[in-house]
């Protein structure tokens, strides 16, 4: 194991979070909410740390980055980040409890979007665009951002682009990782661009609308109103953040076909994404047709409302338009259907994803199929190709740890609060799949504020595993992670 | 340039990992899923698995775009259709290892027909070069440049040769006789140096000397390294190589004695090389070895398929006292331990494959970019020498050497000024059109200016 190369790594990651709150300082500057020195104290913190170990440590030209240490910038990068991405919350003041600060930072670098903050109003501008900007940067992945801007850091970049990025597999768009990057970030920032003009369009003010494109693209869900989305009562808002959050949880590879010549085509033959079409879809007509009488037969007030919730929910976002704890107990058990789900691999979405529910599916038709004729040498496809059968036993093993997660969480976070059963299901579920709000007393319009430190501490790495995906975390719970060799 | 390489066997991954370092984006082609995950870990390559020869494949890796198709599978026939169809969908130039000497023989028809640019014989390359060492027994390697009028031994120092402990400014003065060539590579301990004037070699260097070919004959013969010449060869194992060797060292005057263990295979050879003595027996039998006059040989050169027997018997013939030992090992990264075993001349067919391919694919990306004519990697890569022709309106035109700033860790080696060869001293000038080789200890020069400035 090479220390100084993890140590090197990083100190470039917490550069490239000085560089990100630098937005957020300007702001805070410009609103005077009394939390710049906040803000520039925990960029001076950032930078001495960060360039510290980036600068203090030389880089031998024979280095070459291997697999586990790979896993260990991921897994410590990541802890790193939140350690300090908490110290604006920390020093302004406005979550002095450092619990509460690291959920919070945790929960949007994760995009999940979970808050334990209780108090919108008076919320100095520069620390609440910070805690924007973690969702944007954490969407598509801090690794990714530092081997975009710095892609000669290290040879053999591929091991960290793995750790990163959800999916089974890896999907490199060009030869070289570096370039690849580069890449998704332009598909990125061009996205998201759009989306803040167009939601500028729709009548927010530039303030709101870059904190809720931040907020969409990384398919985070926290806003600057304890009302989220609904406080806009905008129908045209809604419904521009309803296709953008469906957006971002398509694999953004897909974007790069579409640009490169293959325009339409590349969607329509992605299995993947033809599956998460019409999942959503599906999931969209089900549940308004189930909240006609909620909402009193007025099939667009339910479309409305129900498109939103299921299209935030399916991308893991977390935004708000209506109480879905009110809402029928089926359109509330297809929530959990979708919020298990997910959406595309290489998405900035989190859940199981939409491929490996797919070769679920496929691999469990084969298992019934293979009860009558045990003899049958049987492959399962995606996109026409075999899957490699290493990579299926993967898969299901991923599906079962996901689930196991998901009670061991709800377990602990059970000792933790006085809440009911289905409260803490599905508040395990919701940081486990980056979603954010949950049902019950973690619902729509509540928040993760009554949990005590080890529930937040509980969620705080429920969330960590689910966006890295369970194993960079957990192999931290290994001897050999821990061995030189 | 976007280079596709199919098939990521030995000489593919090397390739594959050389390109990459060269800034070049590398499309990996292979049928074997471990291959791939290899590849995708270790290399920053975009790894595709499928059959290099099957258009859907190639057309995935977007052959169309290809600068350059590199084929190097196991098998001749997937080489050449994956040439004939990545030349029909549009690469630009491709390049195919074709073993078989049946193909050799019809090369030109095939290479026309086919739309194959290049076709690397592995085994040819081979055989050529242990026929190039075995004309300098002593070296460890040989490089030509300047189409080769300029060569590059390798040698190791020894106890008693006259330059030992004498500063490399002092030498021309201190042994006027000795012939003045240039010693352009040093490793001691495993760590590359350019000597400079200060520099003072010690027995058991590993010493690079640079100059025409008839200086360093006469160098050779002063330092007493030449005074046997090779008569008489004993070749282990009857493959490809030992074929194509004795094509090339028979005819020479060489006599040679093959060990061959099939009956159908010695007969094959003894129908092919009438002249060659084919032994049909185990040449890793001691008994057999001495019976056929090991100890009398001049040369012994092991290439049987297995690297293990290949050494052990290297090293037996070393005990025996045969001067200069061959054996082949196809695993580069042994090639240390070896060297310190005392077998100084190991060769891999993979790595004179690899780079006789890299020599290539940088002429063509030269014609773009970089102006490198040829690049030779030496000492395992631990060190290139770099062939560039001086052009018109260069800043380094006209001006002497010790004038011009060099960059630290490159040395210019040769310049060859109108055919003919001058091994550079501070006073000698670079003038249009010169062939310049440069040694470099880092690799990625581009261009000449980046060595030579003002």
């Amino acid at each position: 194991m090479n220390r100084k190369l993890i140590f090197r790594m990083l100190g470039a990651l917490l550069l490239i979070e000085d560089a990100a709150m630098v937005p957020a300082f300007i702001l805070s500057l410009i609103y005077q909410d009394g939390d710049a020195p906040a803000i520039a104290l925990s960029m001076m913190i950032l930078l001495l740390v960060g360039g510290g170990l980036f600068l203090g440590l030389k880089r031998n030209p024979d280095d070459h980055l291997r697999l586990k240490e790979g896993f260990l910038i991921t897994a410590f990068g990541w802890l790193l980040l939140a350690l300090f991405g908490c110290l604006p919350f920390l020093f302004s003041g406005t979550l002095p409890r450092f619990e509460d600060a690291f959920f919070e930072t945790v929960s949007g670098l994760t995009t999940t979007g979970a808050s334990v903050v209780t108090r919108f109003s008076g919320f100095p501008r520069g620390v609440m665009f910070w805690r924007a900007t973690t969702h944007w940067i954490g969407g598509m992945g801090v690794l990714v951002l530092t081997l975009a801007l710095l892609p000669k850091l290290t040879g053999r970049t591929a091991h960290l682009v793995k750790a990163e990025s959800p999916g089974p597999s890896l999907s490199k768009l060009v030869p070289k990782t570096g370039a690849t990057a580069k890449i998704l970030y332009r598909i990125y920032i061009g996205l998201s661009l759009t989306e803040f003009v167009i939601l500028m369009f729709c009548g927010l003010n530039p303030y709101d609308a870059a904190i809720h494109t931040m907020s969409t693209a990384g398919t985070g869900g926290f806003s600057n109103y304890g009302a989220s989305v609904a406080a806009f009562n905008n129908p045209l808002v809604e419904m521009v953040i309803t296709v953008f959050m469906l957006c971002y949880g398509v694999n953004f590879a897909l974007y790069y076909k579409f640009l490169i010549g293959d325009h339409f085509r590349a969607f329509i033959r992605d299995e993947e994404f033809r599956w998460y079409f019409f999942l959503a879809c599906g999931f969209i007509v089900a549940v308004t047709l189930n909240n006609l009488s909620f909402y009193s037969g007025n099939l667009l007030t339910s479309l409305r409302y129900s498109a939103f919730q299921v299209a935030s929910v399916m991308s893991t976002t977390g935004f708000v338009t209506a109480d879905f704890n009110l809402w029928p107990a089926s359109s509330q058990v297809l929530l959990l259907i979708i919020m298990f789900i997910g959406s595309c691999a290489g998405s900035t979405a989190g859940g199981m994803k939409v491929i490996r529910v797919n070769m679920l599916i496929k691999m469990s038709r084969r298992n019934i199929r293979a009860a009558l004729h045990p003899k049958k040498v049987d492959v399962v496809r995606i996109d026409g190709k075999a899957v490699d059968e290493t990579m299926l036993s993967q898969v299901a093993l991923f599906a079962f740890m996901y689930g196991a997660l998901v009670l061991l969480g709800a377990l602990i976070l059970s000792t933790s609060a006085p809440y009911d059963t289905l409260t803490h299901l599905t508040a395990s579920l919701t940081c486990v799949s980056n979603v954010g709000p949950g049902l019950g007393f973690v619902g729509p319009v509540e928040n993760f504020a009554g949990y005590g430190i080890v529930g937040k501490f509980t969620c705080s790495m429920l969330m960590l595993s689910g966006r890295l995906e369970l194993l960079p975390l957990f192999i931290l719970f290994t001897g050999s992670a821990w061995h030189k060799y | 340039m976007r280079i596709l390489v199919i098939g990521a066997g030995k000489v593919g991954y090397a390739l594959a990992e050389h390109l990459t370092e060269e800034e070049h984006d590398v499309i990996v082609i292979d049928k074997d899923e471990m291959v791939i995950d290899r590849c995708t870990g270790s290399l920053d390559v975009l790894c595709i698995r499928g059959n290099g020869a099957n258009a859907k494949v190639l057309l995935e890796a977007g052959v169309d775009k290809a600068n350059i198709v590199i084929a190097s599978t196991e098998s001749d026939e997937t080489n050449m259709l994956a040439c004939l169809i990545s030349k029909r969908l549009g690469a630009k130039y491709t390049i195919a290892r074709i073993r078989d000497p049946e193909f050799n023989e019809s090369q030109t028809l095939l290479q026309n027909e086919l739309g194959i640019d290049v076709a690397i014989n592995p085994e040819r390359a081979t055989a050529l070069e242990i026929s190039r060492l075995l004309r300098y027994p002593f070296a460890g390697s040989i490089e030509s440049f300047a189409r080769g009028q300029v060569e590059m031994v390798e040698f190791r120092a020894q106890e008693g040769d006259p330059f030992l402990g004498i500063a490399m400014k002092d030498l021309a003065a201190e042994i006027p006789k000795m012939p003045r060539v240039l010693y352009a590579i040093v490793e001691r301990n495993n760590a590359i140096q350019i000597p400079g004037g200060d520099f003072v070699i010690e027995p058991g260097d590993k010493v690079f000397v640079s100059g025409d070919m008839m200086t360093i004959n006469d160098y050779f013969r002063f330092l007493g390294r030449n005074r046997q010449k090779i008569r008489s060869v004993m070749i282990l194992g009857g493959g490809r190589i030992s074929y194509y060797l004795s094509k090339f060292i028979v005819p020479i005057g060489v006599h040679v004695t093959l060990f061959e263990i099939n009956p159908e295979k010695a007969r094959t050879l003894s129908e092919q090389l009438p002249k060659v003595d084919v032994i049909l027996g185990d040449g890793t039998d001691q008994d057999l070895l001495e019976e056929q006059g090991l100890s009398q040989m001049d040369a012994f050169i092991s290439l049987s398929n297995r690297d293990e027997e290949n050494l052990m018997t290297g090293m037996y013939a070393s005990r025996s006292g045969v001067p200069k030992v061959i054996a082949k090992n196809s695993r580069m990264a042994y090639q240390q331990i070896l060297n310190d075993l005392g077998l100084d001349s190991v060769i891999s067919p993979q790595f004179i494959t690899s780079s006789t391919i890299l020599r290539y694919v940088r002429a063509r990306a030269n014609s773009k970019g970089t102006r490198v004519e040829r690049l030779y990697r030496l000492l395992g890569g631990k060190a290139e020498a770099l062939e560039f022709i001086a052009r018109r309106g260069d800043a380094y035109i006209g001006i002497p050497l010790k004038d011009l700033n060099t960059r630290k860790g490159a040395l210019v080696s040769v310049i060859v000024h109108q055919g003919k060869i001058i091994v550079p001293f501070g006073q000698d000038r670079i003038e249009e059109g010169d062939h310049v080789v440069i040694i470099s200890s880092q690799s990625g020069i581009a261009d000449l200016n980046e060595v030579l400035y003002k």
